[in-house]
């Protein structure tokens, strides 16, 4: 190349450049055109400066993505705390009468390295389901219904064992803080659909957020549009979406509408700065989201069916089932990424089994299993599914092996593990991967999570290894640097 | 991909059993294959590689530089070094990484025993390959080299004090700055550009230097004063305020990634590291030169001089992430230095040298031994953040801690000496076990007290349960803990070898490495000066701060100058603030940064006679008005013919509703404060409320640079407003415009809680409905309202009270309609 010749000048002269230039990276960058979803009609919309001299376009308008996607939204359904894999989905029928033996086994956990351990094994039966025969253990008599529709990945690995770290690497490809999450990406790469509702939505166990709380779904270098909206199925669903109390919505409006003439005369002799405009209508989109949040909120609009499908009615699984029920609406209404977590706090109040596997694994697939059945075939019988995404699985999971000397706690295992996706262009009834045949390491088809958000984008309708965002010098990549590719065996 | 079709019909011809015992006996480098082996390598080799290794090794975007394209590639290797041993193919690289013994290739998966045995045999064989199977090798464009061209590039080049050039309007300019500006505007054929109302640009002024509006009687004082000279007295009273410190200050802190826990799972505290806060307000009100500045964050420990203030400098190297549990704890040492690394490039040199670390940096001239060079002057770098703590104290401090202990002793000493004469009185008197009882402090005044009266009289006992209390509380003395401050420490008097690292591997070691500076540059390496006696690191920082600092640098002082300038015109003279590199953008005005760099220098490094001159320019008076021929002649604004408006940073919006209702707390310094957040957004903890405390009202009116900064947990309010990014340096701040904004200034608690203080304090002030909007809308706007706006205020009110509101209630819901107004958000 020339000396200090940028690429793609041409293209970006005049005022789409500079709108550009305050977009991408703190609006200090110089180039990285030609990594970036790289046509003007994107980059137009990228305008966040208020100096009165860039257009202003809403940078969450809805944008062209690379190529027909099969996915228009995703469904995380975050297992937190790292669920056991050959408990759950990963049969091993060796293991079982192994209890209690010592193995040599390589495995890494919070307990550190170790070359030996003691067998616990699998401490549910595993029966077949499905065309596809598929093995899944006694804890999901709901889901083991939809093991057609699901496509799962038993050859998962991680960077890191330790739960802080590893919950950043599965929101935001890295062990390092500070990255833009998963849903940031998405909507940075597509926008919304619909601007009364937050475009990327995190419902979390009401037992408490996840290690690092607000860490796992920020927006990192990424302006604060990008990040996530905590939302509640119950109560005020939005931080700040109600009036203070006592303020009626004949108030609110009086207020409202002063504001506006104030804000008005203002803006008439600065007419130039679009800026001004858009936070004018700021103020009524706001107010829209009052009114379309609780609608979007309102459960008591479903059938007394639908509620019982979900498991409202009962203890254990009202919360998830509110959750899922509630995802369902929300992608209903144009929302793009939502992540709920199943799992929250210390301890056993989320699916960390380090002491009683069977007390903690049957409590948080109680938990689950019917809701999130529920909500896959609810998204199927609406014609939904083949346009949702939706995801399932924890930071790791666990090892095959016990941590203690007694008891049937597992520690964290990242060398293997398994996740499954469904829907949005995913194919049904397969299995990719395989573990050892302790479920210790994935062996065969080994992925990483940096292959499974590749999926995600690919899905969405972005090549992952194109979707970037110049900060600090580099194009950043949700994949990294080096890229990562889609699992191509699971697309349908 | 295509590959994989090509050949997938040839996997059905892999059988691993069949190995012709003679191929083997080949050893021969440069003759052609034979037949035979041509054959192998066709029908058992091609297959396997094809399959496994040709996706990611063949064709474009190769990893790790490893071509197998073709066979002279394949010897060749890639950045590991060689890939096969044709002496000694055993050892191979190749075939250890198949076996997963270095490498784990191919990644997806161990291959089958079978394919790995083949490709053994067919590395023993020399690895022929079919001449007709081979291909060229894809030649990407390399990343920038370090030549002669690359070194010429603008910004590497030594600051000259340029010519100032003439103009033609020579009423317009001010000083020296305004020639620079008006040249470019009169080469474009532009008129001298129009200023801003003088109640437009005192705002202006006020925010630029202190992030503070002016009151309304600083507006009059201002707008009355006939004095020639009445904006520089402002400009000097403004740079003289302590309020300088801190707005300049919050700019430095978002550079240097500035918070106080080190997030992860923990996210623990950094104690004290408030000092640092406090250290950079007061160096910028001190106006410390920007040299002495820098020396003392990077090397304060490593001086001469080494005092609390060079010490609570370093903590500069404490400011980043931290984590406490990582998985690898060799590589972790290395991404604590690439913060390092990354934070001081970018920050003081505006270079983006943290992207050399994996690879020769992709945009500049950065070959990846620069990075490892430039990150050895860090290495010696102690990660260990609970030894991070440095006593700070001054001689006198230590001295006066001393002489309370010594006092408190012998004060002590006598007041056991005045219980032991009466517990005299009484121990003769005890039976063993009575004897024994004594020896527990909780038995001896029931003790005594069986004695009174008879041995002991009242006043005695009395006077002996006095002097145990008194005993009591002198035992719980503690003397007052001696000041320490979080700053940087090392392993040592030696840092530890350096060595490029593959891929930014701590396990894969390359060359080794001596610290020297960015060989573009063109400087020699340094001469490495052990730190003075009695210090223990390798003074290796110090080396690196003096080049810094040093006049031959290029960049250091452009590139501040440069921060100056964007935050008094909301844009750089080179835009990309932290990059001057081939990717940043290009000086709009290269003399008048030369000139700017010039002046900074020659004027002794100050920081504060620089932003006087700014704001002494006409330039920077410029009206924030668009115009039709600027807008023809220079959309973007390049040749600066006006100035832009800006909306307020958080912090100041924060700081300006405080500061407009009379309630902002100018208490300095200490340790932060905690605002107030809502239960919901705690509950997104994993231990909801965890880490964060509780202020008083008070304390919470204090400035925005004093909010407590817990990377898991941001303040809502300043997260709203586009606040710094905690975890990386943020030379610019974005400014985004989105509903949730309006949702926390309308409906969220704080503007809610300081309308109905605004209300107070109109109410205080008069009882005229009249008055109270109009001095409200004064304080607003930091203008006189006119007559449509008081009226418009006045029948909101009205309006209001319609709905069975209480005058209160409705004067505070119209307070909270002026903390919400674009006005009060914007400057011109």
């Amino acid at each position: 190349m020339s000396l200090g010749s940028k690429k793609s000048t041409g293209s970006f002269c005049g005022r789409t450049r500079r709108e550009f230039l305050w977009e991408a990276g703190g609006g200090f960058t110089g180039v990285a055109l030609a990594g970036l979803l790289g046509d003007d009609g994107f980059l137009n919309q990228q305008a966040v400066a208020a100096d009165g001299e860039s257009k202003f376009t809403n940078p969450l308008a809805p944008k062209e993505p690379h190529f027909t996607p099969k996915a228009k939204n995703v469904i995380f359904l975050f297992m937190y705390g790292g669920p056991s894999q050959i408990d759950t989905f990963d049969y091993k029928p060796t293991m079982y009468g192994m209890d209690n033996k010592t193995v040599d086994v390589k495995v890494f956990g919070r307990g550190g390295r170790r070359n030996q351990g003691r067998i616990v094994e699998p401490r549910w039966k595993f029966k077949q389901y499905g065309e596809c025969g598929k093995w899944v253990s006694d804890l999901f008599p709901h889901l083991s219904t939809m093991v057609d529709d699901i496509a799962f990945i038993h050859s998962m690995t991680a960077d890191s064992p330790i739960h802080g770290s590893a919950m950043l690497m599965m929101n935001s490809g890295s062990i390092i803080s500070g990255s833009p999450c998963l849903g940031t990406w998405v909507n940075y790469g597509l926008g919304t659909v619909n601007q009364d509702l937050p475009g990327f939505v995190v419902m979390l166990d009401p037992r408490g957020g996840p290690i690092s709380g607000p860490k796992n779904w920020t927006s990192g270098y990424m302006p604060a549009h990008y990040q996530a909206t905590v939302m509640r199925s119950q109560g005020t669903p939005i931080l700040n979406l109600n009036p203070p109390a006592g303020m009626t919505p004949k108030v609110q409006r009086k207020l409202l509408d002063a504001l506006g003439k104030y804000n008005r005369q203002h803006e008439e002799t600065r007419d130039f700065n679009s800026d001004l405009a858009a936070r004018i209508s700021s103020y009524e989109l706001a107010y829209k989201m009052q009114s379309a949040a609780p609608e979007a909120v309102d459960l008591a609009q479903e059938t007394a069916e639908t509620h019982e499908m979900y498991g409202l009615d009962e203890k254990e699984t009202s919360a998830v089932g509110r959750q899922c029920l509630l995802a369902r609406r929300l992608i209903e209404r144009g929302v793009r990424f939502i992540q709920i977590y199943s799992g929250g706090n210390h301890n056993d109040a989320n699916w960390d089994a380090h002491g009683d596997l069977m007390h903690n694994h049957t409590m948080h697939a109680k938990e689950t299993d019917k809701p999130i059945t529920a909500l896959l075939k609810d998204l199927k019988q609406r014609n939904m599914l083949d346009e949702t995404l939706v995801v399932w699985g924890g930071e790791f999971g666990r090892q095959p092996v016990a941590e203690y000397a007694k008891g049937t706690g597992r520690d964290h295992n990242s060398y293997g593990f398994t996740m499954w996706m469904a829907g949005g262009g995913i194919k049904g009834g397969v299995s990719v991967g395989k573990t050892d045949e302790l479920g210790s390491a994935a062996v065969e088809d080994r992925l990483h999570v940096r292959n499974l958000h590749a999926t995600i984008l690919q899905q969405m309708g972005m090549d992952p290894n194109r979707l970037s965002y110049f900060y600090g010098g580099l194009d950043r990549k949700l994949v990294g640097v080096e890229g990562a590719d889609p699992i191509q065996k699971l697309m349908s | 991909m295509s590959f994989r079709f090509v050949f997938s019909s040839l996997l059905v011809l892999v059988s691993v059993s069949v190995v012709v015992p003679d191929l083997v006996a080949q050893d021969d480098n440069k003759t052609e294959p034979t037949e035979a082996q041509i054959s192998f390598f066709n029908d058992e080799v091609l297959p396997i590689l094809t399959k496994s290794c040709f996706k990611c090794h063949t064709g474009d975007n190769v990893k790790g530089k490893f071509h197998m394209d073709n066979r002279g590639a394949l010897l060749a290797g890639g950045e590991s070094g060689e890939a096969i041993s044709v002496d000694s193919p055993e050892d191979s690289l190749l075939i250890s990484a198949i076996n997963y013994e270095s490498f784990e290739m191919p990644p997806s998966g161990k291959l089958p025993q079978g394919q790995i045995d083949v490709l053994t045999k067919w590395v023993q064989m020399g690895a022929p390959f079919d001449p007709k199977a081979e291909k060229a090798v894809h030649q990407e464009d390399g990343p920038p080299q370090v030549n002669e061209e690359t070194k010429s590039f603008w910004s590497y080049q030594k600051v000259t004090r340029p010519e100032i050039p003439k103009v033609k309007n020579k009423r317009w300019v001010s000083n020296a700055i305004d020639h620079f500006i008006l040249a470019g505007l009169e080469d474009a054929k532009l008129k001298a550009p129009s200023s801003a109302t003088k109640t437009a640009i005192l705002r202006r002024a006020y925010y630029s230097l202190t992030g503070l509006p002016p009151s309304p009687e600083q507006v009059q004082a201002f707008l009355s004063d006939t004095d020639p000279n009445a904006w520089e007295k402002v400009i000097d009273e403004l740079l003289a305020s302590e309020h300088y410190g801190e707005h300049w200050g919050r700019h430095w802190l978002d550079l240097v990634r500035w918070a106080e826990t080190n997030s992860y799972e923990r996210d623990g505290n950094k104690p004290f590291i408030w000092r640092y806060r406090d250290y950079v307000i007061r160096s910028l009100n001190d106006d410390k030169p920007y040299n002495q500045f820098i020396m003392e964050q990077l090397a304060g420990d490593e001086l001469d001089q080494v005092t609390a203030d060079s010490i609570t400098a370093t903590g500069f190297y404490r400011l980043g992430t931290w984590q406490d549990e990582p998985v690898d704890r060799v590589q972790e040492l290395y991404e604590d230095l690439d913060d390092i690394v990354r934070t001081t490039g970018e920050v003081f040199l505006g270079m983006t040298v943290g992207c050399a670390r994996c690879h020769d940096h992709k945009l500049d001239p950065f070959p990846q031994a620069d990075y490892y060079r430039f990150m050895s002057f860090f290495h010696g770098f102690n990660r260990d953040i609970g030894g991070s703590q440095v006593p700070i104290a001054t001689p006198e401090d230590i001295q006066k801690q001393q002489a309370e202990i010594t006092a408190h002793k012998a004060a002590l000493e006598d007041l056991q000496n005045k219980i032991k004469v009466i517990e005299a009185i009484v121990i003769p008197d005890f039976q063993d076990v009575e004897k024994e009882e004594f020896k527990h402090e909780k038995h001896k005044i029931p003790l005594l007290k069986k004695r009174v009266p008879g041995k002991l009289s009242e006043e005695k006992f009395n006077e002996y349960v006095k002097l145990k209390e008194e005993e009591k509380k002198m035992l719980a003395f503690k003397p007052k803990a001696m000041s320490t401050a979080m700053a940087v420490k090392e392993i040592g008097r030696n840092a530890p070898e350096t060595f490029v690292l593959i891929r930014g591997s701590a396990h894969a070691r390359g060359d080794k490495v001596e610290p020297a500076f960015p060989s573009v540059l063109g400087f020699d390496a340094p001469e490495l000066t052990p730190a003075p006696e009695g210090i223990n690191s390798s003074g290796r920082r110090r080396v690196l701060a003096e080049w810094i600092t040093s006049a031959e640098n290029p960049l250091t002082a452009r590139v501040i100058v440069n921060r100056l300038w964007q935050h008094h015109f909301g844009k750089g003279i080179v835009k990309s603030t932290s990059d001057f590199g081939f990717q940043g953008d290009r000086p709009t005005h290269p003399e008048l940064l030369d000139f700017l760099a010039s002046e900074l220098m020659d004027g002794g490094w100050k920081l504060k006679s620089l932003h006087k001159q700014i704001l002494m320019s006409s330039a920077f008076k410029m009206s924030s008005q668009s115009n039709a021929a600027g807008v023809k002649a220079d959309p973007e604004n390049k040749l600066i013919w006006r100035q832009e408006m800006r909306r307020l940073s958080a912090e100041e919006i924060r700081d300006t509703v405080l500061a407009v209702n009379g309630s902002l707390n100018p208490k300095m310094y200490g340790p932060s404060f905690y605002p107030l957040i809502p239960q919901e957004v705690k509950h997104g903890q994993s231990r909801p409320g965890a880490g964060w405390g509780n202020s008083s009202p008070e304390e919470r009116a204090r400035r925005g640079v004093y909010i407590f900064i817990k990377r898991s947990l941001p303040v809502p309010f300043i997260k709203a407003f586009d606040g710094a990014d905690t975890d990386t340096t943020c030379p610019i701040r974005f400014t985004t415009t989105q509903p949730t904004q309006s949702l926390e200034l309308m409906n969220g608690e704080f503007t809610n809680a300081q309308a109905k203080v605004f209300g107070n304090f109109l109410r205080e002030n008069t009882d005229s409905l009249n008055e109270q909007v109009e001095l409200a809308l004064n304080r607003v706007f930091q203008r006189k309202p006119v007559e449509g706006e008081i009226q418009l205020g006045v029948d909101l009110v009205n309006t209001l009270k319609e709905e069975n509101m209480d005058d209160i209630q409705a004067l505070d819901y119209f307070c909270l309609v002026a903390l919400n107004l674009n006005e009060l958000l914007f400057l011109d």
